[in-house]
């Protein structure tokens, strides 16, 4: 049989050529994880058969999105627990006016922030005191001030957030990003998500890829864990050395070679190969990408010594490496009591490391391909939290929060839409949250309606049956 | 109620968590149900449901008729185009109404035709049918306005017009603008004052409407109903071949006429290492021992590899793989998901008992059809009463995700496993409004809900053992008596703090609460005497029928539907279920002659498992929107036989194992590739990637340290020391899968998953490059006497081949072995090489040597910690454990 297929082979160049074409490929791609370029995985081509071989070979190499687009990365910071609005980015003297007194029209009485709210920027945009340093920079933002979302339950509305879906397990935005866009640096994950300990509420559904392959699946990070060889599961070798490890790894090559001879020249043995190259390298790079040590003194001052700073200066150095999606986990926003005294101290974490992120970005010519997303979940009401009588907080509020968007493709120094007078609720130019996902796709890139895949039968998509991109914001 | 739910609770205590001798404790179903059904609606409500909440604020998904702002806030421009009003208009509607009596039945009559030609139908295509057509990219609202039946349907929230009466008319109302909420056409496309004069004057007339479906339209829904998957099934007979050697069986010669039609040729068969290699893989998910390969190729009988089937059939091992698949459907975890941490601890003690069930209805070769019929009412049969264990099926239903306990979400994944898993259908997609592509109306959704909403669950699952004793046990019993007596005393200090209205005490309390239950949780999930318990379903004292949710909220109820089987896949006669909550009724159409799903969907699963692809790709749905099968026949023939022979599964494996097409080479042929690259007509065997748990298994198999007991609690597979026991005893948790599975595609315990990924990624090839696990096997492997005692080291590479691929090496391949070996450099080489690390590892900053070599062994903080370096045999054998041919089977 064997001789046989050699005269076959022999006599057959087209098919040669085909494998040709294929290995040709896979190298190109870096990864080499795939024979299929975007143009047959996304848009309209996409059906039965071809989804499932584009499932076959998904693949993490780079690709241009649907359209231009001058994002290439996105840095999510995730303010879990709901931040008040009315305290941060959305002033509302109304509050003052009706401090302590009932509103009409709503059950409790106002709550005036306790915060000073001031014009900052050439675009004068009013920024509270809790956000010293971001304030400065706030002609750089876009502050969306009409954000909404279904329903003002942590664990459902932070995975709502994370994977426009309340109930299903659906695969995240992270997911869907690298799917779309792949990844350029093939020596790292290509979705990352950082958290300081614990895991947020909706666990690995935010960063999960459900029914995509596996390979978009965002690779968790606690970045509090002691060392630095627990980051990423197995990243060392504790009994062999990279020199000894090197030609190990050169001999299960061979060993492959030989045993591929017997087999097919088949895609996934190949990529397998790379996948080993991968891991191989990534024993150094993965780990040199999350060592601070490696920053200057002054960069760790910038950003500083504490844990948001670490995340933040961490992201930098992933986005840097060509990593797609960076997710950073910065919550404690739950504030139904005592909010004058606890939410500047949230505020404080990530105010100087996120400015300072930003500022480094541009200094790197960075910020102008990264999307920066800072936002939590929902919002919080206007009225007293009825548990804190004394130190008095706010309850959820999912019809009312604000997110801030920054960096590649966002129009900075901008407000975009409105609360109502006491910001109960969004009334102007309402964002819900499949609209921001539609929008974060738009400046990637893509249309979030033909961004899809197919599972069971069914086109799926981030934004599910909804979504309007907010054209406003982008530049 | 809280009289009662306490006098429940000493009644549990004494009677039903501690059976001490007689017996089964099963629930007596007068008591209990009533109350808990209860207590959990009521807890459903007070959560924010997503569905209730919708009905306040606005809701941007599932755009509608009536959520006009957000709906048709996506077109533009397409309410601008207007039909040009003719001046003389309402001369001829006063003249039209004064014929025209309002008569729906009635067929319009010529001057109606003629009113509606020229008035109504221009309006309605320049105005409405952009999102109520046909033609929509998006129907919105369900509402269709281009047919006369889709106009007097209505849409999800029913009916539009009522023909004679504008003013009951949601259409009128819309189109008149006075309801802020219900504007139509959107975004400030008023209809010009003479066209809703014309619509309300249409209607009055009784909505006259020539229009009738084209053929198009209504051959959509005839194709749907036409769909192979649900046409009865019938026993093809077996086609001629022209290669009647080949063909060993039925299977072959269906095979065999699909590859003659292409002028293809099967491959030939596999040589014998390989073939039971593959076989064991297979059937137990280890690889064959040299033993055991020996004896086959030594075995030259003609049923010699029928002997090898039948051996691996009966060995238990056999139910722990194949059970694997089933739970890969029944979304398996130890844990709830979603929950209300303050309320109840995440993890299911008892989701084992059912894992074991499954495991053990595989190995007894339990027909099919009970088994399906057990996993959806074990505690309705008489059998059950006899054998107890059987109670654990019924978490198949129970062990899903919870959702924060709302049990809307939690009736759908019930729904969701039952229908994808037993029938493939996704009946799911039914639950907001008919299907999409299955004949699958919403109603039947519904109708499937009132069984589930019928259903509760104990707050005390019953005991699966006829009786507990033993040390162990009195153990168990002595910390459980502990932990309830702390639980009552918690509970009176709650009563005390809360007359008080001490709000520190009672968050204190609260916590304690917490932490009491989790210590319950973790006893019983833990503690070797702690006995097995059932997570069953019972049904409620009054089972009732649920109305359909329009659009899916709860809040938004339409008509009552009766609990009975789906239109589609039953005969003429659909009587509603009588018996309690109807789960036995369910369990008896499902498995009935009507239905001749689950035989296809099984059998495509075995298929699926045995060749690396389904006839049918898409294992969990045989929708309209599914590949038609490859082998159509085929699997019909497989699905009769399969019912024929007591739908026992282990005589299927063995028609199909037995067949030529199974024991075919892997062997490429670049000409049939090219004819078909998929190898959809199986000209030749798939090779497949093992799954983890059949990798991980083999790795511990081959360095000797699998542990092979059967059954049991879960163990925790994360930590070192690592355990031995086989992976689908690993402790899943839904909420956060373990990396390691998640690295290697394991099923998402989220959704019935019947095929997996397969993704190749960077982390898998770290697990085989550095995880302890597998080094700690090539350490083994060579202090093993059988290889240590091997004459020479052509004969030590021979044994390693043995033990890992199950085959013998080939000259080039010991070759590459020893080379390896010999060039391994010397122990100071190695010593060497770690400082050589140590620069890598600090780029560049200058440490000294000794020091670092030091920092280097202990594993500093930012420094791996260090074991002994492997020696050149263990490096070769870690070598060969990475290698591609440990993980695939050809």
């Amino acid at each position: 049989m064997n001789s046989d297929d050699k005269h076959i082979q022999g006599h057959s160049a087209r098919l040669e050529d085909l494998f040709t074409t294929r290995r040709q490929f896979l190298q190109r791609a870096g990864m080499g994880f795939g024979a299929l370029g975007l143009a047959t995985l996304l848009g309209e081509e996409m059906f039965g058969s071809s989804a499932r071989a584009a499932e076959q070979v998904a693949t993490l190499a780079p690709r241009a999105p649907q359209f231009p687009a001058k994002a290439k990365h996105v840095v999510h910071i995730f303010a879990q627990g709901a931040p008040s609005h009315v305290d941060t980015w959305d002033p509302k003297p109304a509050l003052a006016q009706y401090n302590g007194r009932a509103i009409p029209g709503h059950e409790g009485v106002a709550m005036a922030s306790p915060f000073k709210f001031a014009k900052k920027g050439k675009s004068g945009i009013e920024v509270s005191e809790v956000f010293p340093k971001l304030g400065e920079l706030v002609d750089d933002l876009a502050v969306i001030r009409s954000m909404y979302t279904d329903i003002p339950a942590h664990e459902v509305a932070t995975v709502y957030m994370n994977t426009g879906s309340t109930r299903l397990a659906r695969p995240s935005m992270g997911s869907w990003v690298l799917y779309g866009l792949g990844t350029e640096n093939q020596n790292m994950p290509g979705y990352i998500s950082l958290r300081p300990g614990g895991t947020p509420p909706g666990g690995s559904s935010n960063w999960q890829s459900s029914f995509l392959p596996g390979v978009y699946q965002g690779v968790s990070i606690n970045t509090k864990v002691p060392t630095l060889n627990q980051l990423i599961e197995n990243i060392h070798n504790q009994y062999t050395a990279f020199p000894e490890q090197r030609r190990q790894l050169d001999l299960v090559h061979k060993l492959n070679e030989l045993h591929s001879q017997n087999l097919q020249k088949d895609a996934q043995l190949e990529a397998r190969l790379q996948a080993y190259e991968m891991a191989f390298r990534m024993q150094t790079e993965a780990t040199d990408a999350f060592d601070l040590n490696k920053e200057p003194q002054s960069m760790r001052e910038l950003y500083g010594r504490t844990t948001q700073g670490n995340q933040m200066l961490i992201a930098r150095r992933l986005i840097e490496r060509g990593v797609r999606f960076v997710q950073v986990w910065a919550g404690g926003w739950d504030h139904h009591q005592d909010i004058e005294d606890r939410l500047p101290e949230r505020a404080k974490e990530i105010d100087q490391p996120l400015a300072a992120f930003i500022t480094d970005l541009k200094q790197r010519n960075l910020f102008n391909d990264t999307l920066v997303i800072w936002g939590g979940e929902f919002g919080r009401k206007p009225v007293r939290d009825r548990n804190g009588n004394d130190n008095p907080g706010r309850d959820h509020n999912a019809r009312a929060f604000t997110t801030i968007l920054a960096g590649g493709g966002v129009r900075g120094g901008m407000v975009h839409g409105a609360t109502d007078e006491f910001g109960a609720a969004s009334v102007e130019n309402k964002v819900h949250i499949h609209d921001l996902h539609a929008t974060i796709l738009a400046l990637l890139g893509f249309d979030h309606q033909k961004l899809t895949y197919r599972y069971n039968g069914r086109d799926f998509r981030l934004t599910d049956v909804a979504g309007q991109v907010v054209k406003a914001v982008i530049a | 109620m809280t009289k009662s739910r306490k006098s429940l609770r000493s009644l549990g205590f004494g009677a039903w968590m501690f059976p001490q001798a007689n017996g089964l404790l099963h629930t007596s179903p007068g008591q209990r149900p009533g109350i808990i059904g209860h207590s959990l609606e009521l807890q459903a409500e007070s959560l924010p449901h997503p569905r209730l909440s919708a009905l306040k604020t606005p809701r941007r998904s599932g755009p509608s008729f009536w959520n006009l702002r957000f709906g048709a806030s996506l077109e533009f421009g397409v309410w601008s185009l207007k039909f040009p009003a003719a001046a003389s208009r309402y001369a001829l509607a006063l003249l039209v109404l004064i014929l025209a009596l309002p008569s729906l039945a009635a067929d319009p009559t010529p001057s109606q035709i003629q009113f509606f030609e020229s008035r109504i139908r221009p309006v309605l295509a320049n105005n409405c049918y952009k999102c109520h057509s046909l033609q929509s990219e998006k129907v919105k609202g369900g509402l269709l306005l281009d047919t006369r039946e889709g106009l007097l349907k209505g849409g999800e929230n029913g009916a539009v017009i009522v023909p004679g009466d504008p003013e009951k008319s949601s259409l009128i109302k819309a189109i008149r603008y006075t309801d802020p909420d219900l504007q139509m056409p959107p975004k400030d496309k008023k209809l010009s004052d003479t066209e809703i004069a014309d619509l309300v004057t249409w209607v009055k007339m009784g909505a006259p409407d020539p229009r009738v479906a084209t053929a198009a339209q209504k051959a959509g829904s005839d194709a749907a109903k036409k769909h192979w998957a649900w046409q009865p099934l019938t026993k093809p007979s077996v086609p001629e071949v022209k290669d009647a050697a080949w063909a060993k069986t039925p299977v072959d010669t269906f095979i065999l006429a699909k590859l003659e039609e292409k002028e293809l040729r099967p491959n030939p068969p596999a040589d014998k290492p390989t073939l039971i290699r593959r076989a064991t893989f297979d059937l137990i998910g280890l690889p064959p021992t040299p033993e055991e390969v020996a004896d086959f190729v030594k075995d030259d009988s003609a049923d010699a590899f029928a002997k090898v089937v039948d051996r691996l059939l009966a060995s238990p091992h056999y139910g722990e793989r194949w059970g694997r698949h089933w739970l890969d459907v029944a979304r398996y975890s130890d844990t709830k998901g979603q929950v209300k941490k303050q309320r109840e601890d995440a993890n299911y003690p008892f989701a084992w008992t059912y894992r074991d069930y499954v495991i053990r209805s595989f190995n007894e070769d339990k027909p099919y059809n009970v088994f399906m019929i057990e996993q959806l009412a074990a505690d309705k049969l008489p059998a059950t009463a006899r054998n107890p264990t059987n109670l654990a099926a019924l978490g198949f239903l129970t062990l899903g995700e919870r959702f924060l306990g709302m049990q809307n979400d939690i009736i759908n994944d019930r729904i969701d496993v039952v229908t994808k898993g037993f029938l493939g259908l996704t009946v799911t997609c039914a639950r907001c409004h008919d299907h999409k592509f299955d004949p699958i109306p919403t109603k039947d959704y519904y109708s499937l809900h009132g069984i589930f909403a019928s259903c509760t669950e104990p707050s005390v699952e019953p005991v699966l053992a006829k009786t507990v004793s033993g040390p162990d046990y009195s153990d168990y019993y002595k910390k459980r008596m502990a932990l309830e007596s702390e639980k009552a005393a918690i509970e009176a200090q709650f009563r005390q703090a809360r007359r008080s209205r001490n709000q520190e005490a009672l968050k204190k309390l609260q916590r304690q609460t917490r932490e009491n239950e989790a210590a319950v949780a973790r006893l019983e999930l833990t503690h070797p005497g702690a006995p097995p318990r059932a997570m069953i379903l019972e049904d409620i004292l009054k089972p009732h029928d649920s109305p359909v949710f329009i659009r899916g909220e709860a809040g938004n109820k339409g008509a009552i539907v009766p609990r009975r089987f789906l239109e589609v896949l039953s005969g003429p006669y659909r009587p509603p279920f009588t018996n309690g909550s109807g789960r036995l009724d369910l369990a008896h159409a499902i498995v009935s002659k009507n239905d001749p799903l689950p035989p296809r969907v099984m059998m495509n699963r075995l298929w699926l498992h045995h060749f690396g692809e389904g006839f049918v790709p898409t294992p969990d749905d045989f929708g309209t929107m599914s590949e038609p099968p490859s082998h159509p026949e085929l699997l019909d023939y497989l699905a009769s036989r399969f019912v024929e022979e007591g739908w026992s599964v282990k005589k299927m494996h063995r028609l199909i194992m037995l067949s030529s097409v199974y024991q075919e080479s892997s062997a490429n042929n670049p000409r049939f590739a090219q004819i078909d690259p998929f190898n959809r007509l199986l000209w030749r065997a798939n090779i497949h990637r093992l799954e983890f748990e059949a990798l991980r298994d083999s790795l511990l198999a081959i360095g000797g340290a699998l542990d092979q007991t059967l059954y049991g609690r879960p163990v925790d597979l994360t930590k070192e020391p690592y355990s031995t026991r086989r992976t689908i005893y690993g402790f899943v948790d839904r909420s956060d899968v373990a990396d390691v599975l998640i690295n290697f595609d394991f099923a998402n315990p989220d959704l019935p998953s019947g095929r997996r990924h397969e993704t190749t990624v960077p982390q898998q090839a770290l697990f085989l490059m550095n995880s302890p696990l597998v080094v700690e096997q090539a350490k083994k492997l060579v202090t093993l006497p059988e290889f240590q005692s091997r004459e020479d080291d052509p004969a030590r590479v021979q044994f390693l081949y043995e033990r890992i691929y199950q085959r013998l090496p080939r000259p080039e391949e010991i070759k590459l072995g020893l080379e390896f070996v010999s060039q391994a450099p010397s122990t100071d080489k190695v010593a060497a090489q770690e400082s050589s690390l140590q620069t890598v590892s600090n780029d560049g900053k200058k440490f000294k040597k000794q020091q670092a070599k030091q920092q280097y062994r202990k594993g500093g903080p930012n420094q791996p910690r260090q074991r002994e370096p492997l020696k050149a045999w263990e490096e070769y054998a870690h070598a060969l454990l990475q290698a591609n041919e440990t993980s695939f089977v050809n």
